[in-house]
């Protein structure tokens, strides 16, 4: 980390220290549309591991028939193929001419393709399902910690199914929700392979324009600020996600 | 016992390889059939000759190497690689890889002094690419003879375009640039009007050749811009495809055999580009991958010569832009492709 911390302020023509390429950064809005669009990216990939990985987690946690194991095998299945693999097999269903479309214009329903891949939304479908194992084990691991008979109690006490989980798994399940939240958030971020693959030319994000500089246009310092500034916006979610949760916590039980 | 068994045959290569009888050479280039062709046509040969064991690394494309190169300061773990005259020129000007001088690679003397210059003194050209232009026979009515047939209407969401990561991509508008009236480097204007025209006829953008091949064999591509040599891959594979070197001219892709800075085996790396550039081996080599060479004294089947830059007046047909100028104009070039070029294709 040092290294590239170095490297970003060396000159890539000279060896003097220099700041032009953190104010090249800072200057250029295809860079800084590029980190806009990480941003969005990362954080709607994380709503959707978080959401969709919170009932299952819940059913894991509380289930105990047989169908559990088998349930819990199919939410890690997505890590036991390759990255690249899962990317591919999205695209074969994303596509123009992929599974979807096709079948859509067949039914007659559409004429032309719908634009799944090649944009944000192909992306989020791609990363959500790399990451989604992430947010399960994250959030299982929070809500096997609040005890079952809290629950009991307060449906003895009046409490209606959807005031317990408003009043009593949700504000306990806080610190899952917030990690959940951050892995998502921080595995998309630095995500290369679904982004390269299911975002096309005209998605890049950070992770992509890194790869490019390193290995194309062999600027080294400029990838290096890059690499830097994705570095601080992983660290800074970090820091605002340890925050709210304190807060959260501290409201919710009031 | 076990110990013994284990450190028996570490023994026994440590006493060869100080006794010299197990040199060995580390090549890094290209899998699929260039690795087939490269071991049946040119390292079997070598082994045979020199008695130097090689081991052939696939791993890696020619970028990739590069930057290991510079990120281990000329100390890769491999001997030889295969890369192209731009990383030749690089690579040589931050002093990452091996000057070949006349002395110990004597074949340089017969490469054709207009690629050589090209590739600079890091560089051994042992293979000339062009961009040519290829297209579906059985989708397109005739033979097409210019670039601008990519435009005509009937190509209408029929052609796929490199990225600009692929190299291909500044080549192909500097041969527009050109072809309307612009240069290879000052003047590029046109060419970028060019291909944002393009941009508007294609399906989309891909990086990879690989990938570009699967929408041309999927039928969803009728032409698009390829180096000849995989382009004739094709053509062989019993594809209904051909391919055109266009009237308006092409830019050579210049492959070129490197010696990082520091090998470990820089003799027997020396040896093997000596080997590779020899009469026999570009004959060899030519005709196996069917590519055009550096060297304009080898004789070659007339088919071959037909299609495959492989003589003087060949080479000097080209258009050779400056690669060292290039590489500093690729930068904003690349960000000129994202707003009129990228912008165009939505």
């Amino acid at each position: 980390m040092g290294m590239m911390i170095g490297i970003s302020f060396q000159s890539q023509t000279e060896g003097r220290p220099t700041l032009a390429s953190y104010s090249r950064f800072f200057s250029n809005d295809l860079v800084l549309a590029g980190l806009a669009r990480t941003v969005v990216m990362s954080g709607l990939v994380a709503l959707c591991v978080t959401v969709l990985a919170y009932p299952l987690a819940y059913y894991l946690a509380r289930a105990t028939s047989r169908w559990r194991t088998f349930i819990f095998a199919l939410a890690i299945a997505p890590e036991l193929a390759g990255v690249v693999l899962r990317t591919y097999g999205w695209l074969i269903i994303l596509e123009d001419r992929g599974f979807i479309n096709s079948a859509l214009i067949w039914t007659g329903l559409i004429t032309e393709p719908l634009p799944l891949s090649k944009n944000l939304f192909g992306v989020v479908v791609g990363l959500t399902h790399v990451i989604l194992p992430f947010g399960v084990l994250s959030l299982l691991t929070s809500l096997q910690g609040i005890n079952p008979n809290l629950e009991k109690s307060a449906q003895i006490l009046g409490a209606s199914r959807l005031a317990v989980i408003r009043h009593i798994i949700l504000p306990l399940s806080v610190p899952g929700i917030v990690s959940s939240f951050l892995i998502g958030f921080t595995m998309a971020a630095s995500a290369y392979a679904t982004p390269a693959l299911l975002g096309g030319a005209g998605f890049k994000v950070m992770a992509t324009m890194v790869y490019e500089q390193v290995l194309f246009y062999l600027d080294w310092p400029f990838a290096a600020v890059m690499a830097n500034v994705l570095l601080i916006l992983m660290l800074a979610a970090g820091f605002i996600g340890s925050r709210l949760e304190s807060r959260l916590h501290q409201k919710l039980h009031l | 016992m076990r110990y013994t068994a284990l450190c028996a045959p570490a023994i026994v290569s440590m006493v060869l390889a100080a006794n010299g009888h197990a040199e060995t050479l580390i090549v890094n280039s290209y899998g699929g059939p260039y690795e087939t062709i490269i071991r049946e046509r040119i390292i079997e040969p070598f082994e045979s000759r020199f008695g130097i064991k090689v081991i052939y690394d696939a791993v890696g494309s020619a970028s990739q190497d590069y930057a290991k190169i510079k990120a281990t300061n000329g100390r890769p773990g491999f001997d030889v690689v295969v890369m192209t005259a731009s990383q030749s020129l690089e690579g040589c000007k931050e002093g990452l890889l091996e000057e070949f001088s006349p002395e110990e690679v004597p074949n340089l003397e017969h490469l054709s002094s207009v690629i050589a210059g090209v590739a600079g003194p890091c560089g051994a050209v042992h293979e000339v690419q062009y961009l040519s232009l290829l297209y579906r026979t059985d989708k397109l009515a005739g033979r097409p003879n210019s670039w601008n047939a990519l435009l005509d209407d009937g190509l209408k969401g029929k052609i796929i375009l490199p990225t600009f990561q692929n190299v291909m991509a500044a080549y192909l508008m500097e041969i527009f640039s050109v072809a309307h009236g612009g240069d290879l480097l000052e003047n590029v204007d046109p060419g970028f009007a060019a291909m944002a025209k393009l941009a508007g006829q294609s399906i989309g953008f891909e990086q990879s050749s690989s990938v570009m091949e699967t929408y041309l064999k999927g039928g969803d591509v009728w032409a698009m811009p390829f180096w000849n040599g995989r382009a004739q891959l094709l053509v062989d594979s019993g594809l209904p495809v051909d391919y055109v070197l266009p009237k308006e001219g092409s830019i050579p892709l210049v492959a070129t055999l490197n010696v990082p800075k520091h090998a470990a085996n820089r003799d027997a790396a020396l040896k093997f580009v000596n080997f590779f550039l020899e009469k026999s081996s570009q004959e060899a080599w030519v005709t196996g991958y069917k590519v055009g060479s550096g060297r304009i004294d080898i004789e070659v089947p007339a088919d071959i010569r037909a299609k495959q830059i492989t003589t003087e007046a060949d080479l000097k047909a080209l258009l050779l832009p400056d690669l060292a100028a290039v590489a500093t104009r690729l930068s904003a070039w690349g960000e000129r492709w994202e707003r009129d070029v990228v912008a165009a294709a939505k």
